[in-house]
């Protein structure tokens, strides 16, 4: 695994609805420690801007030639509420962010990904074409 | 859920599957990444498409009050998100005909579809629980 990216790392938030079951003093608190976190990581300029994501929606795919929707997904605990963008360099240090955040103590768990200007499908292509010069030869 | 909604946030696209590339030619997944580029391309140009990048096929999960950090799988699995758009579009139904012109449709990968929140959801309820308290 590399530790190095210049590109940056995304944190996507998986959970459910959680916070339905809070009360409102345990919520304005989470709410509280939260926009604290991510002012400090602007501040540092460590965080770029993120957003929750609205529960409804639609994930579509083809079946057969035909386009369908399936979800929703906001029961499912694998469901992604939000996004932060981290201007970071290492995986050590966006892992460690993730690991200082608020939510982690609510049943969220924070997906921690290498964000890259080169597809991996355009890779993989490569790789393959690669690998035939070299079968050819 | 009304699709008619107006969202001035906009909207966000997730790809899911990055196994895509089994089974595939070196010529085939080739066009595939040409006819993605070309498109998000066209989008950008158009004022739509904001920002979006793929995302390395490898990762962490952080979860539990305990802090730990697993590996998840994220290589060659159908619900792996593999990369994001984010769209300047106003309606569900704009972003959603975006989707359908995914070119990794016909191979399997799915794209979820979701309005960008401008404030958090959950301050958005407890704002509303507060009001209610106070009748």
């Amino acid at each position: 695994m590399s530790t190095q990216n210049q590109n940056g790392y995304m944190l996507l938030y998986r959970s459910d609805e959680w916070y339905k079951a809070l009360s409102h003093e345990e919520l304005q608190k989470v709410i509280s420690q939260n926009n604290a976190w991510i002012e400090r990581l602007t501040a540092q300029g460590k965080a770029k801007p993120g957003h929750a994501l609205g529960r409804e929606g639609a994930p579509v795919s083809v079946k057969n030639g035909r386009f369908i929707s399936d979800g929703p997904f906001a029961e499912s605990k694998e469901a992604i509420g939000g996004y932060l963008l981290l201007d970071v360099e290492t995986f050590e240090e966006a892992i460690a962010i993730a690991q200082s955040s608020p939510s982690l103590a609510y049943g969220t768990s924070i997906e921690v990904r290498p964000v890259t200007e080169e597809c991996p499908l355009d890779v993989r292509a490569r790789e393959l074409a690669q690998e035939e010069q070299l079968a050819n030869v | 859920m009304s699709t008619q909604n107006q969202n001035q946030n906009g909207y966000m696209l997730l790809f899911r599957g990055t196994d895509l590339r089994k089974g595939l030619s070196p010529e085939e997944l080739q066009k595939v990444t040409d006819n993605w580029m070309a498109w998000f391309k066209r989008l950008t140009e158009e004022g739509k498409a904001v920002a979006g990048n793929p995302l390395e096929r490898e990762g962490k999960i952080v979860s539990g009050k305990d802090r730990v950090v697993s590996d998840g799988p994220f290589a060659e699995s159908k619900e792996a998100i593999g990369g994001y758009f984010l769209l300047d579009v106003a309606t569900m139904d704009e972003a959603l005909a975006i989707a359908r012109e995914c070119p990794g449709l016909p191979y399997g990968i799915r794209v979820e579809v979701r309005p960008v929140a401008g404030e958090c959801p959950i301050a958005a309820d407890a704002r509303k629980e507060a009001q209610f308290a106070q009748v």
